[in-house]
């Protein structure tokens, strides 16, 4: 006897922009209303979104909001990342903006559906709409007389609704899951191995594929021989156009091994740039200057001012070095080309392999994977490479990079060199301030975030150029604002120290930024900063920061003995709103100081004419469990103010509050990362 | 050669001078443990050999035929995680969760060796893994809880 399935059917579409924001942003228009949000005859919800996760828990945070809205299980809401052709376009998860543009939009399409759902039991059960509410998966009156499931409304129906300008959201009071500490939805496939990262995505059929990497960026191949690889057992196909050369065989190792006997000549660049010289060089070649701000003037406040400082800052490249190297399997199906990858910007990539392949971009399917960490980079080329080995034999080819080639052929966070000049009078206060940044690579936007300063201060000019650069810089977790909070904050302390002030209270002196005030407030007092035990080898050191809608202070203790610093303490003051998923976002912060922590002590990128030096974990130091430091996050938003940012702001002032604690340390001013050779 | 992986027995015909890691992943499809590395510098790639923490990324698959061998697969005993796959749930103890299965499996060795470990002897048995997500003080919280006298503290 066989038994008839019966396969749900969709009963409600909510259609409307992928995106939304209070006030209409012309830089970031919403998008073409797409479906966002259907549910099927039995209740199911599924949400699409073109986001991606990479750790930042953003299923968790769409599924919480939409089971809050439409008073369902999260159960029974199932989210939808990344596969372009699924999904609404996106323009990639950066800026820490999912929340506060997508996140919000998802809640808006779920109260869409609620109210849809209140509309359809209005009729059914003939009681006014208005008396009627949600609670567990049913709409119920408000007597408690009448109650009908969301199922039962459901079955045989088809509405298509779209979201209206103005949606009723729950009040905070209201919600159940929004705001309360809550387990990640997928950790249980991330804890027995079950989630498939890009490394580990299988195609039936596919070839291993590996690239012949230069010796140098820049290198030119002159010569070649690939005899040898053409004769070892297992090598399908070895692939020449140009410089680029790549071999396609039944397994990675055998892959690897014939890339390892083949001979070329390269002609190396003759560029002398080294990690030696750059900060120097980033100022001689960078090219226009764009002004963010300018206010008063800055040279004659300047040479009126009673004390002048002026210093000169670097920070040096680092890698985002991600647990998980680039990964990527490709398929082509006649024209139709399907790419499996860990991209935080699936339909950028789609875009980019369509352009590079010369084919309409609706012919190429790009589906993200489980990514396994990615703070802004995952090499931009693998799928391309992937794609181009896989159309010369025509069956799916994965490539996969070694940690060497993470290191020396992933984007780089910019390196940056900062020029500051300021002047104070005697009350302790600001009249000038005039800041030139000199961030690499060819994106100025980069090294704009973060350039300007939030303090108090009539007379300002903040320049930012960008620089011609000898590595291939990238993005990385808030892009600039990292290296330019560095500039600033160590500067705002050698203020201080140099006119005898208190850190603390200099900088409120200068800050009339309420939200800014309201971290550093909480977080110096939970830190005691005022009753703080000066000792040998002790340092203190605080700095504030912004970024991504959100703002932070963070307070460190630091001991450094026998030339070796070590973070102790961490207090974070955090103001991203209305909190979601607390726990979500305090992860995020400490995960942010713990990195940031390995960019102020140790972390730089190595070069010396287009080589990476350091290409490994022996040679590039980033923290372990034995570096970490307590953390502790004080949340300081006020609820009635939309979601911000929480993936990056907690990096941004991290590393000038670790220079800061360790010159109140040892006395020697930090002007330069990473600060573990200068000790 | 045979290879006995979370109590299965495999009869897998390989190169000599294969990683335990290739194999692992590419033959018997266990896609759980992870390449990071390659030089045994990350502990992305640890699994129990014979209940001791290795790095499969640095053991050639022929020096581990005969032992047992046990992946992140291995832990859950059918729908029952492992206790200490429900304790690195319980404290979020990961983000992107690449690095967490060798987390897992090194510290379910130091369990076996040491049932009430400090925090001290926790990090240092951790010491040789990197978590880029910076989940540390998650893990080592997770992992404390796990201890007899089982502080979450």
């Amino acid at each position: 006897m066989s038994r008839h399935v019966v396969e749900p059917t969709i009963a409600v579409k909510v259609i409307g922009p992928p995106r939304w924001t209070p006030e209409p942003d012309p830089r970031v228009p919403h998008g073409d209303p797409t479906t966002l949000l259907t549910m099927d005859d039995r209740g199911l919800v599924t949400a699409f979104s073109g986001k991606v996760e990479y750790g930042q828990g953003i299923r968790n945070g769409f599924t919480i909001s939409i089971a809050d809205e439409l008073d369902v299980s999260v159960n029974s809401v199932k989210i939808i990342l990344g596969d372009t052709a699924q999904v609404p376009p996106d323009r990639g998860t950066t800026g820490s903006a999912s929340t506060r543009t997508v996140g919000i939009q998802l809640r808006r399409a779920a109260a869409t559906a609620r109210q849809g759902l209140i509309d359809l039991a209005s009729s059914r059960l003939e009681i006014d709409a208005g008396s009627l509410s949600t609670k567990d998966g049913a709409v119920v009156s408000e007597d408690g007389s009448a109650s009908i499931s969301f199922p039962d409304l459901l079955r045989d129906q088809s509405l298509t609704l779209e979201i209206p300008d103005e949606v009723t959201l729950k009040d905070i009071d209201e919600f159940r899951l929004i705001g309360r500490p809550s387990l990640r939805i997928d950790a249980i496939a991330r804890v027995t191995g079950e989630a498939k990262y890009a490394q580990d995505i299988v195609v039936p059929g596919m070839l291993h594929g590996k690239i012949l990497r230069p010796p140098s960026y820049g290198a030119t191949l002159q010569q070649i021989d690939t005899a040898r690889a053409e004769r070892i057992a297992g090598v399908v196909s070895i692939v020449q156009e140009g410089d680029f050369i790549g071999v396609i065989a039944e397994r990675e190792d055998i892959a690897e091994y014939a890339i390892e006997t083949i001979r070329a000549r390269w002609e190396e660049s003759r560029d002398t740039a080294s990690d030696w010289n750059i900060p120097a060089l980033l100022k001689e070649r960078s090219g226009d200057t764009v002004t963010l701000r300018e206010a008063g003037s800055t040279r004659l406040a300047l040479e009126s001012a009673l004390h002048v400082f002026e210093n000169t800052y670097y920070v040096p490249y680092v890698s985002n070095a991600q647990m998980e190297p680039s990964a990527s399997v490709a398929r082509w199906d006649d024209d139709q080309l399907t790419v499996w990858c860990a991209n935080r910007g699936p339909f950028r990539e789609r875009d980019s392999l369509a352009k590079r392949f010369g084919m309409a971009r609706d012919n190429v399917r790009v589906i993200a994977a489980e990514i396994g960490g990615s703070f802004g980079t995952k090499t931009p080329t693998v799928s391309y490479e992937a794609a181009r080995l896989a159309k010369v034999v025509d069956v799916p080819v994965r490539v996969a990079y070694s940690r060497a080639e993470e290191f020396g052929w992933s984007t780089v966070r910019p390196a940056a060199t900062f020029e500051l000049s300021s002047g104070v009078d005697n009350n302790g206060k600001l009249v000038a301030w005039d800041y030139a940044a000199f961030h690499a690579g060819e994106n100025p936007l980069r090294g704009q975030r973060g350039a300007d300063t939030p303090y108090d201060v009539v007379n300002v000019r903040i320049n930012v150029a960008a620089s011609e650069s000898p590595l291939q810089a990238g993005s990385y977790r808030s892009l600039g604002g990292a290296t330019n909070h560095f500039a600033r904050e160590v500067h705002m302390d050698e203020i201080a120290v140099g006119m005898g002030l208190d850190p603390l209270e200099f900088r409120l002196n200068n800050l009339s930024h309420e939200r800014l005030r309201g971290c550093l407030i909480a977080a110096t007092d939970k830190f005691g900063w005022n009753s703080r035990e000066k000792q040998a080898g002790t340092g203190y050191g605080m700095a504030i920061g912004y970024d991504a809608g959100s703002f932070t202070a963070q307070v460190v203790e630091v001991s450094v003995k026998n030339q070796e610093a070590r973070v102790i303490r961490v207090v974070v003051g955090f103001d991203c709103g209305l909190v979601i998923n607390p726990d979500g976002a305090r992860n995020q912060i400490e995960g942010a100081i713990v990195m940031g922590m390995g960019t102020a002590l140790w972390e730089t990128v190595e070069f010396d004419g287009g080589r990476v030096l350091n290409d490994g974990f022996a040679r590039y130091r980033v923290p372990r469990i034995t570096d970490t430091p307590d953390i502790e996050v004080v949340f300081t938003g006020s609820h009635e103010v939309p979601s911000s940012g929480a993936g990056e702001p907690g990096i941004v002032p991290i590393a000038a509050a670790i220079a800061n604690a360790v010159r109140d340390a040892t006395g020697t001013p930090i002007d330069q990362l990473p600060i573990a050779p200068r000790l | 050669m045979q290879l006995k992986v979370n109590d299965e027995s495999h009869e897998v015909a390989v190169d000599a001078e294969r990683t335990l890691l290739s194999v692992l992943r590419h033959e018997l499809k266990l896609t759980g443990t992870k390449y990071g590395c390659g030089e045994g510098n990350c502990g992305a790639c640890t699994v129990l050999i014979d209940g001791e923490a290795s790095r499969s990324c640095i053991t050639p698959v022929t020096s581990a035929s005969g032992r047992d061998i046990t992946t992140v697969e291995g832990l859950a005993d059918g729908d029952h995680l492992h206790p200490l796959q429900e304790a690195f749930i319980e404290h979020t103890a990961f983000q992107c969760a690449y690095c967490t299965s060798g987390f897992v499996i090194s510290s379910a060795a130091l369990l076996t060796r040491n049932p009430n470990p400090d925090d001290e002897q926790i990090k240092a048995a951790l010491s040789g893994h990197i978590c880029r997500c910076g989940a540390y003080l998650r893990i080592l919280k997770a992992v404390k809880s796990m201890s007899d006298q089982g502080s979450t503290e």
